[in-house]
């Protein structure tokens, strides 16, 4: 077993910088001219210039400089899939391999924890009130950047906890829950108010919340609904998916069964944490069963080599037909070639589908707006999030179908930007 | 997201409110208006134009070098530029411009003439072209002409002559900038301000020779088969800079002159070190030519925040705070030993401490080859803490207790104490980051 797989489920997975290490790291930045770095972060939360800060030994104007651009900084800096982002570009490639930016971010992000340096303003709230629906990244964002905007803002939530996928999704080897309390707390200490267990559409009303002077919504509500495969035995005991999986285990500081023998099915990211979750909560053999070869899994690379790192098993090539059971409980899944007719069958006491997820039918709830087909919302993201109400507003996972933590944060910029505008020129 | 605001950096400097103490020193980085007004648009709170004189230099090419060690470039810089190359009209015209745009920057222009002469006429057309302080450049090493350069500023009779001439040119407030080429920078310093000089600005660069090319047998850089002795700049020059400017502002005439501090500063924590021996105004170049103007933002942002967090709500605050701390090393005292101390969760067993004792020190570390593991021997060990600077892994060796020297002249025992206070080392880490 790798050094990976003795830490704890709750540890983080890759070690912390310290000053004399993270100076290490930036003195190999070559502080670039119009850094490529700086102009590949969806959420511009400006690596080079970042990187300069803490390499003219300015750690808190560092984490000044994350945090303006991008509220959730210490937690991007920890999910977003770097690779295909800011060190995409970097110029150090050029030389030998890319700066460890998002390392360094999270350098700079727990200096100021750890610190308790405060790098952002309090704005009296003076404006509107506007509500958040959901509390992922998306909405998080967004109403930081209007209660800095002096809105009076609340974030609705259905479940207990706040966080959408960083608190129910994302495994805490590679974002433990303290650092999103802490970004939370943040965000709530520039005036955001957050209401936990209010659904809107069932508990609450957007008629209701207007009638209590709600002026703008903001609809982030994410994708929660887990596909599932229609195959024969799909409701034995033992088959779950990676909503409830490790929406179970990272509340509970997994305190769950996670299996013994455990089959993933999938080949993203979110089958890589529900692999990694089952392996460092004990399951004895975890495998992971993905229909297409290692090349076109859509997880990112340096995950799947953690993943195999901490000795999953996987079986390429299979898509799964059959579950077996006895007892009512399942016993074994049995696998098809994908693209040939093999066949394959492993013993198993848990089946975990992990093959993505869907807007839920519940969202319709929430207001009359147009849909897609597959239930997101129609909004134009990348420009000003407005739906077909002029008051209400979208964007991150129910309106990309499923897309990253950072792009939630540049949507939730675009969209606060947007209802500003919309408060202070058009609706006046 | 909006960010706060941090402490006020604004300060008073021969009767100019400037924003910040920033400038860039006179050199080809303050040569042009474009070059001064991209500084001073990325937030710099004046600059020291490049020296004007009468002379235009012919400059040779190649004409740097720099130091590395390991894999670190430009610990110290090396040039032989002379002053200005750009026509003397043209300067004129690039002051004038730079007071027209920038009215609350704070202009300093540098001169240097060769006769009593040039510097009262260069003293005035400088003052007509808009400069609000002058900068008389007694200093640069690399000067081909007589009585220019640093030659002057080790010349008592001369710094008075143009010092004075300089003044019956203006009516603006004159700095003169000191050369490190000597040993005791108070006297040319005094000397100058006995004639009428209202301020002092230092270091000048220091005469050196960077490396020698051991093919063609001569220094760095190479000039068709020759090199020159000239001046050395940047990081390394700091601690030099630090101490002459400590020299005079300790000094019972200097001490409430103003010091525009210069030498090595690249980042705010240099800058504050220069405040805290007493300067009202910073300047730097190496660094401008390595990174460019935009390391001015960092200084800024980074002193700022500094400052509030300690309190400081105004430069002067702690201005000069660290003077009376630097003593005479015969005042220092020496009862006491501080032991390092070895924290093994983060030893990884390199022994670099063990070799460094052994060969460079008093053998006071013992290494177990087995386990990979050192030891201080308290009986040996002295208290120097080369082991300290050594180690390579952060706040792994720090000082630690805290011993009396048995039988010293104030009868204390050798009762060990666990002080907290005792200064530690800087890269120390807040909190749990710690590791
Ligand atoms: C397991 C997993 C791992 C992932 N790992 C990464 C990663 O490493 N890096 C990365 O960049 N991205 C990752 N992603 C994707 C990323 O998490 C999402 O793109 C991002 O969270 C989307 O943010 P959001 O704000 O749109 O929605 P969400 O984070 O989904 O939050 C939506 C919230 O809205 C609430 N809600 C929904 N409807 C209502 C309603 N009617 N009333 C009140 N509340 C409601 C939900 O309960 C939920 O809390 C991962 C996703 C998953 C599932
Ligand atoms: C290339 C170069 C040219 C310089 N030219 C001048 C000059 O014209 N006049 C002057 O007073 N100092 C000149 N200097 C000295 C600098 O202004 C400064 O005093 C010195 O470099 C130390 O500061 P630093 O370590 O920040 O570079 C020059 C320095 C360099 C490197
Ligand atoms: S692209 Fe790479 S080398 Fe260039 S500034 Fe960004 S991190 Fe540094
Ligand atoms: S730095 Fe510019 S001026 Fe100097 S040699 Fe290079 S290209 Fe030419
Ligand atoms: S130098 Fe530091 S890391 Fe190396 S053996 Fe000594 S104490 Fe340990």
């Amino acid at each position: 077993m790798s050094e990976n797989a003795k830490k704890d489920y709750l540890c983080e997975a890759v070690p912390a910088f310290n000053i004399a290490t993270a100076m290490e790291e930036a003195s190999r930045c070559l502080l670039c001219l119009d850094a490529p770095c700086s102009q590949d972060c969806p959420a511009g939360t400006n690596p080079g210039d970042f990187i300069r800060a803490i390499r003219f030994r300015n750690f808190k104007g560092a984490a000044e400089i994350i945090r303006t651009n991008n509220v959730l900084g210490g937690i991007c800096a920890r999910v977003c899939p770097y690779e295909v982002l800011c060190e995409k570009g970097c110029s150090r490639s050029g030389i030998d391999k890319p700066i460890q930016i998002g390392r360094l971010q999270r350098f700079a992000t727990d200096y100021e924890k750890a610190s308790g340096f405060q790098p952002l303003e309090k704005v009296e709230a003076t404006k509107e009130k506007v509500a958040m629906i959901g509390s992922g990244p998306a909405s998080l964002t967004c109403g930081a950047e209007l209660a800095q905007k002096g809105y009076d803002v609340t974030i609705f939530e259905e479940k207990a906890i706040p966080g959408g996928v960083l608190s129910y999704g994302v495994v805490p080897a590679r974002l433990p829950q303290y650092i999103v309390d802490e970004e939370i707390e943040t965000i709530k200490n520039l005036g955001v108010k957050i209401e936990c267990n209010t659904k809107i559409g069932k508990d609450k009303t957007i008629d209701a919340l207007k009638a209590e002077g709600f002026k703008a919504f903001f609809v982030g509500a994410g994708i929660q609904a887990a596909k599932m495969l229609d195959v024969p035995g799909v409701d034995l005991d033992g088959v779950t998916n990676a909503v409830e999986y490790l929406g179970a285990a990272k509340p509970s500081n997994g305190d769950i069964d996670p299996g013994n023998k455990v089959v993933v099915i999938g080949g993203g990211d979110v089958a890589m944490d529900c692999a990694t979750t089952a392996r460092l909560l004990g399951a004895e053999k975890t495998m992971i069963l993905y229909r297409r070869t290692r090349e076109e899994a859509p997880a990112h690379k340096i995950e799947m080599s953690y993943v195999e790192e901490l000795g999953v098993h996987f079986h390429y090539g299979f898509t799964p037909v059959e579950i077996i059971g006895e007892n009512g409980k399942v016993t074994a899944i049995k696998g098809k070639g994908f693209r040939d007719d093999s066949i394959i069958q492993l013993e198993c006491d848990k089946v975990v589908f992990a093959i993505g997820q869907a807007a839920d039918e519940s969202v319709k709830e929430i207001a009359d707006l147009k849909f897609t087909p597959k239930n997101t919302i129609i909004a134009d993201e990348t420009k000003d999030c407005k739906t077909d109400i002029p008051y209400i507003f979208a964007g991150g996972d129910i309106v990309n179908g499923g897309n990253t933590v950072v792009q939630a944060v540049a949507v939730g910029k675009t969209a606060a930007e947007s209802i500003d505008k919309y408060l202070s020129e058009e609706a006046k | 997201m909006k960010k706060r605001t941090h402490a006020d950096l604004s300060v008073d400097f021969l009767g100019f409110k400037c924003e910040n103490p920033f400038m860039l020193s006179s050199s080809p980085v303050a040569a042009t208006y474009e070059m001064c007004s991209k500084f001073l648009e990325a937030g710099g709170g004046g600059v020291v134009f490049k020296t004007i004189g009468t002379y235009i230099p012919d400059e040779c090419s190649p004409r740097f070098d720099h130091v590395r060690k390991e894999g670190q470039p430009f610990l110290g810089f090396k040039n032989m530029e002379q002053i200005s190359d750009h026509p003397y009209e043209e300067n004129l015209k690039f002051l004038r411009k730079l007071k027209a745009d920038y009215p609350t920057k704070c202009l300093i222009v540098s001169i240097m003439g060769s006769n009593e002469e040039d510097w009262t006429r260069l003293a005035k057309d400088v003052t007509e072209a808009g400069a609000d302080i002058i900068e008389c450049n007694f200093s640069c090493p690399q000067m081909t002409q007589e009585n220019m350069g640093s030659d002057v500023g080790a010349n008592l009779e001369l710094i008075e002559k143009f010092t004075k001439a300089t003044l019956a040119g203006t009516d603006i407030p004159v700095m003169l900038k000191m050369t490190p080429n000597i040993e005791k920078m108070e006297v040319p310093a005094t000397a100058a301000i006995k004639a009428g000089g209202h301020a002092i600005a230092a270091i000048n660069t220091i005469k050196s020779i960077t490396h020698i090319d051991l093919d063609q047998m001569t220094a760095l850089p190479v000039v068709n088969g020759k090199s020159s002795i000239s001046g050395y700049s940047g990081a390394a020059a700091k601690p030099i800079a630090l101490r002459f400017i400590a020299n005079m502002k300790q000094d019972e005439y200097l001490k409430d002159i103003p010091i525009s501090g210069i030498g090595g500063i690249e980042t705010w924590e240099d800058c504050a070190e220069f405040i805290s021996l007493g300067c009202t105004n910073l300047q730097f170049t190496t660094s401008i030519m390595q990174y460019g103007y935009r390391i001015v933002e960092d200084m800024i942002s980074g002193l700022s925040i500094w400052m509030e967090e300690k309190g400081y709500k105004s430069i002067n605050d702690f201005c000069g705070k660290a003077l009376q701390n630097i003593v005479p090393a015969e005042d220092l005292e020496r009862d006491f030993k501080v032991y390092p101390q070895i924290d093994y969760d983060k030893c990884v067993g390199c022994g670099r401490c063990y070799v460094s004792c052994f060969d460079g020190a008093h053998q006071a570390i013992t290494w177990d080859p087995e386990n990979r593991k050192v030891e201080i021997d308290e009986d040996k060990c002295v208290g120097c803490q080369l082991c300290l600077h050594v180690c390579p892994v952060a706040n792994c060796i720090t000082p630690g207790k805290v011993v009396f020297k048995p039988q010293d002249q104030f009868g204390k025992g050798s009762e060990a104490v666990y002080a907290e206070d005792v200064p530690c080392k800087r890269d120390i880490i807040v909190g749990q980051y710690d590791e």
